[in-house]
């Protein structure tokens, strides 16, 4: 979907760009947090683009563990609402798995009935996504279809040609922050996109020739032949793996504070009991072995259903958080293989 | 948005993780990757450790009590009404009229400078913590026989086991790190052996599970240990070379045969002699524990019976091996280390040592009491008959967390003073004089130490709500009033005098701590840490054995079923802080006794019914869940609910060697409330 031709940006370039980009609105990298890679507001600090994607998705920026949707206010008896507008934000250095994740949320909370906060957030946002030429160890993204290069889906989409970032933009806001900021770029040359090419095809080779997915199909078929029980044995309930998926979007809501207060909304997760126990205690998913087919079906059926698109963007996240030590797809492999 | 790293402020696995902030508010928190012990995970907890941070039920201004009410107050009056009173009473009966208990949730700066404000400031040695409910017995008894009461080795460490002996541990639950590990050795090949008559988590995933009857743990433990002997599988070098008093043991667990194991514990011979082998084969095998073993009024018996266990096996000093008590606060080691305790100043120094006494008094420029003070429990004794007249509480809430509640009540109530600095108001803030709001993990600075005595960072992502400030502000401000110099302005300045004058954290600095923190002893600024004690020698030279014999326990006709207490996965301690976190709160809402399936079908009550749990002075109403998870004739009641406070029953019957109650094993009787 590029628009424009392809610019080249050399690696000395970026900061100065971020720093000017920083002055009109916040710009949101991975740094390093003691040493490790989180998106986190840029102040300076040193980016973490070559570091693996955090361990917590971007996806936070539009969907918040907790974010404040009104603050009320009683006065004599009478109720006033406030509501803080989005933060204008960039976000650099978004993967494509995260990228995708978006585009399901998009489908999710855009369309139908809109979904104020979320759409709110993602109106105001510039994504600055970047192709993986290095992918981490547990990324499957090739698998879903969603990288390890972005598709559509960014605004500008950068990757990593070893002598600076091939730029292109995927949209006219995109286009725009090119032009006013012309002068950190070049035009690319034919090899810089021969090069990106090169870098991605071997990444997806490298993803591929790890085997660490099963495809969508063999998975619908592994639900059905697993054993749940064995599952929820294992399962330490600590809830991470839907916590710290950028596809998984399930809230509650709550008010907190009488008579004046907020009206929050938290994320919560299908694999604790809480979220299915009906008022009458009775649980259409009373076992978390039950819980947690569930939400393999979500991602896998439900979703699709939906959406047109898999609830799993390969990021690899639920493994690496597992406090059971279960390789998520393992399990499902075991049981068909 | 911001990423602060900290340290989860719940349970002592201490798993690193990230605060994340927005426009001055906690708005979510993720695990740390670079962790030594999250290693990118957290339990559902951690995973919302966020979420207690700016609820409404924060305190947020000073409060003093006129009349039957308490009413807002400025900061000025508070604490000098509160310097004022502990001085009057301190003039009047003496120093030792007066109290301060510290909190385990507290930071290492705040427990120190609480323990320099007893002292130091009211002259007495009546300072303890909520470790008097755990861990004392770890204390005493493998201060004992190794010369320290803390966990030999690292969590890490567990990973390379051949064998792990887990009892009175719901780790699963309790300690879900420290779980994840011992479930990773085990996916690697080491045996799991757990002792626990719960059917947890982790007795279900074990590779031996022994069901023993509450209060048989000395028994089936020399049962062990007899059976590991006869079979020649001790280790006769470590013996020889590094303990003393084998002899008296091996005379004295003679009388543990299998059978007898099986007539007390109810262990079937087969099962204890599967698990001696396991744990006697192994060529590095390791034991944790936690407050399933010390919880018992013989807790220190059954912590000496661990200890022979794994002396006799010389299993102590090497990768893999060792002995774990599990820590159940995030920083009760720390407070421990720091001194929180009546008989050592920090580091585990004795206050009846005139050396240590001189040298803390030096440095503190005053004088110091000489004799030991009174234990937590103790305290409430003393409290109750007039002879303690007023307590600085400092965020504990012994109304939910001691035992027999009524009695901690009347206790409190005595008090002609009683000052409460805490997060929320609690059962216990509503009878003080004085409550003064403070910081939360978020608000603060500081250093806690987890169960593996890895000291680590605590870094402020958000200012106090209101007008809180931190403990240790208010424990140096009321030091200050009370005529001693006490000019921190941070506390990284409290850890220096900590360094200065402890010397197992002698090394420790911020600049060092980073992410993963640093394991004491750490004596000085070049020392790596020590992940693994006692790898060359014990502190006390050789290790001692310490023959322990089975206590027989009366049973009562009249109430024959065993009550014991304890915490579930979803929330943490009285409930505090978990119950106001929104998802932990729907997950278990309501506090409910479990009962085997056969017992409910012959008291004829079904999940949901209430039931009256009456122990001899005392009863409970509560909601019935039936589980297979307890054994035929235990119930279970976890202590988080106000609404039916589980200690309300267990009685004071407290260990004769380290004064920890017994809140494993209480007998009550039940019948259908209707
Ligand atoms: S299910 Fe797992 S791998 Fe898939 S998107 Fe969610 S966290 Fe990533
Ligand atoms: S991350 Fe693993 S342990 Fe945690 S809830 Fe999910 S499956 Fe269970
Ligand atoms: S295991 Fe303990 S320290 Fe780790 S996240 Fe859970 S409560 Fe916090």
């Amino acid at each position: 979907m590029t628009s424009t031709p392809a610019l080249f940006l050399d690696h000395e370039s970026l900061v100065p760009l971020i720093e000017e980009l920083s002055k009109t609105l916040e710009v949101v990298a991975p740094v390093y947090a003691e040493g490790e890679p989180v998106f986190a507001t840029w102040k300076g600090e040193a980016l973490a683009l070559d570091a693996d994607n955090p361990l917590n998705s971007p996806v936070e920026f539009f969907l918040p563990q907790k974010e404040v949707l009104f603050k009320y206010v009683q006065y004599s008896g009478r109720y006033t609402f406030s509501e803080e507008p989005p933060k204008s934000r960039l976000i650099l250095g978004m993967r494509p798995c995260d990228l995708q994740a978006i585009k399901v949320l998009d489908e999710i909370f855009g369309t139908e009935l809109s979904d104020h906060p979320y759409t709110s957030k993602r109106k105001s946002t510039i994504i600055v996504a970047m192709n993986c030429t290095s992918p981490g160890k547990g990324c499957f993204c090739a698998s879903m279809g969603s990288g390890p290069a972005a598709k559509e889906g960014y605004d500008l989409l950068l990757t990593d040609v070893g002598s600076g970032y091939l730029v292109e933009s995927g949209s006219p806001a995109g286009m725009f922050v090119l032009r006013a900021n012309s002068r950190h770029f070049e035009e690319a040359s034919p090899e810089h996109l021969k090069e990106k090419e090169r870098r991605l095809a071997l990444a997806e080779e490298e993803i591929v020739k790890r085997r660490l997915a099963l495809t969508p199909e063999q998975i619908r078929e592994a639900i059905d032949e697993t054993d749940w029980e064995e599952v929820e044995r294992r399962c330490l309930r600590c809830g991470g793996c839907s916590l710290v998926c950028p596809v998984c979007h399930c809230f509650s809501v709550m008010d907190r504070g009488v008579p004046d207060g907020e009206r929050l909304r938290c994320r919560d997760t299908c694999t604790l009991a809480g979220f299915s126990r009906m008022t009458s205690g009775a649980n259409p998913r009373a076992s978390l072995g039950e819980r947690l087919r569930h939400w393999y079906l979500d991602k896998f059926v439900y979703i699709p259903e939906k959406t047109g698109m898999l609830g799993c963007v390969g990021c690899g996240r639920c493994s690496r958080v597992c406090l059971s030590d279960v390789d998520r797809w393992s399990i499902l492999r075991e049981a068909i293989e | 948005m911001e990423k602060i790293h900290t340290t989860c402020v719940y349970c002592g696995c201490g798993c690193g993780l990230y605060l994340h902030v927005e426009d001055g508010q906690v708005v979510g928190a993720s695990p740390s990757p670079a962790h030594p012990v999250a290693r990118g995970r957290l339990c559902v907890k951690g995973w919302l450790a966020h979420d207690f941070v700016h609820h409404p039920d924060r305190l947020k201004t000073p409060q003093i009590k006129r009349g039957e009410r308490q009413v807002r107050a400025s900061w000025e009056d508070a604490l000098s009404l509160t310097a004022e009173r502990l001085n009057e009473i301190k003039e009047e009966s003496g120093p030792d009229a007066l109290a301060v208990l510290t909190s385990a949730k507290g930071t290492n700066e705040e427990n120190y400078l609480l323990m320099k404000l007893a002292r130091a400031a009211l002259k007495t040695n009546n300072v303890d913590h909520v470790a008097r409910l755990c861990h004392a017995p770890s204390v005493a008894g493998l201060g004992a026989s190794l010369g320290s009461g803390a966990m030999t080795n690292s969590i890490k460490s567990l990973l390379s086991a051949d064998a792990i002996l887990v009892t009175g541990s719901n780790t699963t639950e309790q300690h879900p790190l420290v779980a994840a590990h011992i479930l990773e050795a085990q996916s690697r090949g080491a045996t799991l052996i757990v002792a626990d008559p719960r059917k947890t988590q982790i007795a279900q995933l074990a590779d031996i599970h022994l069901e023993p009857c509450l209060g048989s743990d000395v028994a089936w433990t020399n049962g062990i240990l007899n059976l590991i002997i006869e079979r020649g599988l001790a280790d006769e070098d470590f013996i020889r070379d590094r303990t003393e008093g084998f002899s008296v043991l091996r005379e004295s667990i003679l009388k543990y045969t299998p059978e007898v194991v099986e007539r007390i514990s109810g262990i079937s011979p087969e099962d204890l002699e599967k698990a001696a082998v396991a744990f006697g084969e192994a060529p590095r095998a390791a034991v944790v524990y936690a407050m399933g073993t010390t919880q018992h009024s013989n807790g220190t018996d059954n912590v000496l019976a661990l200890a022979n266990l794994i002396l006799a096996t010389g299993n102590v000093g090497r990768e893999g091996t060792g002995i774990c008590p599990l820590r159940g606060h995030q920083n009760v080691q720390g407070a421990c280390d720091m001194g929180a305790l009546p008989t050592v100043y920090s580091g585990y120094q004795k206050v009846e040592d005139p050396g240590a006494r001189e040298k803390m008094a030096t440095a503190w420029v005053t004088d110091l009491p000489s004799t030991p003070g009174l234990t937590a429990v103790e305290m409430m004794e003393a409290a109750e008959v007039g002879r303690i007249r007023g307590i600085y509480i400092s965020g504990e809430n012994p109304m939910m967390s001691y035992p027999d509640r009524d009695q901690v009540k009347r206790a409190l109530e005595s008090l002609e003073f009683l000052a409460v600095a805490e997060i929320f108001p609690t059962e216990t803030t509503a009878l003080a004089d004085v409550v003064f709001p403070v910081a939360s993990f978020a608000e603060k600075d500081g250093t806690f130490t987890s169960t593996e005595r890895r000291v680590q960072r605590v870094r402020q992502a958000v200012t106090p709500p209101g007008e809180a400030r931190s403990e240790w502000e208010v424990a140096a401000d009321l030091m200050k009033r009370l005529g001693i110099e006490a000019d921190y302005t941070s506390p990284k300045e409290v850890m220096a005098e900590i360094a200065r004058l402890t010397p197992p954290y002698g090394g420790i600095s911020y600049q060092r701590l980073g992410i993963s923190g640093l394991h004491w002893p750490c004596p000085d600024p070049d020392h790596p840490g020590t992940d693994i004690l006692h790898r060359e020698s014990f502190p006390i030279g050789r290790a001692k054995f310490f023959p322990v014999e089975h206590l027989e326990l009366e049973v009562d006709p009249e109430y024959p079923f065993l009550l014991t207490t304890g915490r579930s996965l979803f929330h943490f301690h009285t409930g505090t802080m978990t119950r106001r976190v929104h998802l932990l709160d729907r997950e278990i809402p309501r506090p409910a006794v479990d009962i085997n399936p056969e017992d409910a079908a012959a008291l004829g009550v079904r999940r949901g019914q209430r039931v009256l749990v009456e122990s001899r002075e005392h009863s409970l109403e509560i909601e019935v869940d039936v589980t297979g998870v307890v054994p035929k004739g235990t119930v279970f009641i976890p202590f988080h609910f106000n609404e039916a406070p589980a200690n309300l029953l267990t009685v004071q019957n407290l260990d004769p060697k380290s004064k920890i109650p017994d809140f494993k094993r209480t007998s009550v009787r039940i019948r259908r409330a209707d």
